[in-house]
């Protein structure tokens, strides 16, 4: 029994507060309440009133308004636990409101906070994470990462025919026709059969061959349709040899 | 009775997440990383985020630009990977990031800065944007080339005087062609 800690708390009874938040975060704390992500198992109880709470959910970055009910709230609770926890970007830090004049940017200024929960929203597995932690049932898993990388960058290796230039117009294209997630999969696909080929020809036989050995018909055509663009646009350069390509500054 | 126990002990569809572990979606935007080893510090992900909970800064005293992520205010919308012209903005399906404590949701890249070659001061741009321009200078034409590399390693005031000496020695030239004595 070494891996789990020991639960802290016994079951905590949370009252939910919304201070200026845009119900995203709200509707992702009612969806822990679901069967799905069913919080009560851990005897986590949202309760209709502050007086009855242990801990509060804090969601939305707090305006002027929201802060003397938030106040409120917090010294309505009973002296004994009141733990805080900041759901979403905006109680963290303000999020996308941060630097607004209506708003103060988080919940932390105005009361303490013991567990921070990022997200915009956060999924319901992140506030189950985050009341775990908080219930001492799993440990946090990030911190602080700062990095001093090397000085010089790895210069990447490319075939004969990549053209940098084409790749950025290919990729704009592919999101036209494929949007932004499939784009990365098939751009590097396309990558590899680019750096992999030395003339234009071989190039074109490559990807058409690619294409009809696929099975789904929508990755099919996006790979026709990416081959004759790219043969099209290398043929029309005077040296397809990157040495030779030139740039107009 | 049993039977029905039995049955239904099948039909439990609560997660038992965080007491197991689970496997989130491969399409989750995540938190985001910079691959350390392809950022070259020109900041466009700092432009681009709309919280800005990218930021960059640039440290003159010890010669770093850092380029920080803060996850606290990340609303995870993928701008920085689309815009990054690297490529080394990669985003993770991670989402397990609730921390007591605030400045664990810190990530940073510290990119030294090129030194002036004249003056031998800090520039406002890294040892790797100088890299990257001169990979690209090497596809420019000969003629070209030797005007721009000249200026290429020089902090913005050292470029600023030698480009105007340049014009006036150009503009200001006797019936012989030499630069006039006196600038003005």
């Amino acid at each position: 029994m070494g891996g789990r800690p020991r639960p802290r708390f016994r079951s905590v009874w949370v009252f939910h507060v919304d201070a200026s938040a845009c119900n995203g975060c709200d509707i992702e704390v009612l969806d822990v309440l679901t069967p799905f992500y069913d919080v009560e198992r851990f005897g986590v109880k949202l309760v209709p009133t502050p007086r009855q709470a242990d801990a509060l959910l804090v969601s939305g970055s707090v305006n002027r308004q929201a802060v003397i009910g938030l106040k409120r709230v917090y010294e309505a609770m009973p002296p004994k636990p009141r733990i805080v926890a900041a759901v979403g970007a905006c109680a963290i830090a303000g999020g996308i409101f941060y630097d607004s004049l209506a708003v103060y940017g988080g919940v932390d200024k105005i009361i303490p906070v013991h567990i921070y929960i990022p997200g915009c929203p956060p999924r319901p597995e992140a506030i189950l994470f985050g009341l775990g932690q908080l219930l001492g049932l799993v440990n946090k898993k990030i911190e602080a990462k700062i990095l001093y990388p090397r000085r010089h960058v790895l210069d990447r290796r490319y075939g004969v025919l990549f053209n940098e230039r084409l790749y950025k117009d290919l990729r704009y294209y592919l999101t036209r026709y494929v949007g932004y997630y499939d784009r990365d999969y098939i751009l590097d696909d396309l990558l590899e059969i680019i750096n992999s080929s030395r003339t234009v020809e071989e190039l074109r036989e490559k990807i058409m061959d690619k294409a009809s050995r696929l099975k789904d018909p929508r990755l099919r055509e996006v790979y026709s349709i990416a081959g004759g663009y790219i043969v099209e646009k290398i043929k029309g350069e005077t040296g397809t040899v990157q040495g030779k390509h030139r740039v107009q500054v | 009775m049993a039977k029905y126990f039995e049955k239904t002990d099948k039909w439990v569809v609560t997660f038992r997440y965080p007491l197991e572990p689970l496997e989130p979606p491969r399409e989750l935007r995540g938190k985001p990383e910079i691959n350390p080893d392809l950022c070259i510090g020109c900041g466009a992900c700092a432009e681009a985020c709309p919280p800005n909970a990218i930021t960059k800064e640039i440290d003159y005293r010890e010669g770093y630009a850092r380029i920080r992520i803060f996850y606290g205010r990340c609303i995870y919308c993928g701008r920085c990977w689309e815009v990054c012209p690297e490529g080394a903005i990669v985003l993770t399906n991670i989402f397990e990031m609730a921390t007591p404590s605030k400045d664990d949701l810190i990530y940073e890249v510290n990119l030294e800065l090129h030194t002036c070659s004249r003056c031998g001061r800090y520039t406002e741009f890294t040892e790797r944007q100088i890299h990257r321009a001169y990979t690209l200078l090497t596809r420019i034409p000969r003629e070209r080339r030797k005007e721009l590399l000249d200026r290429m390693f020089l902090c913005r005031d050292c470029r600023r005087q030698v480009f105007s000496h340049d014009a006036l020695r150009s503009r200001r030239t006797d019936k012989y062609g030499r630069a006039s004595q006196t600038p003005f």
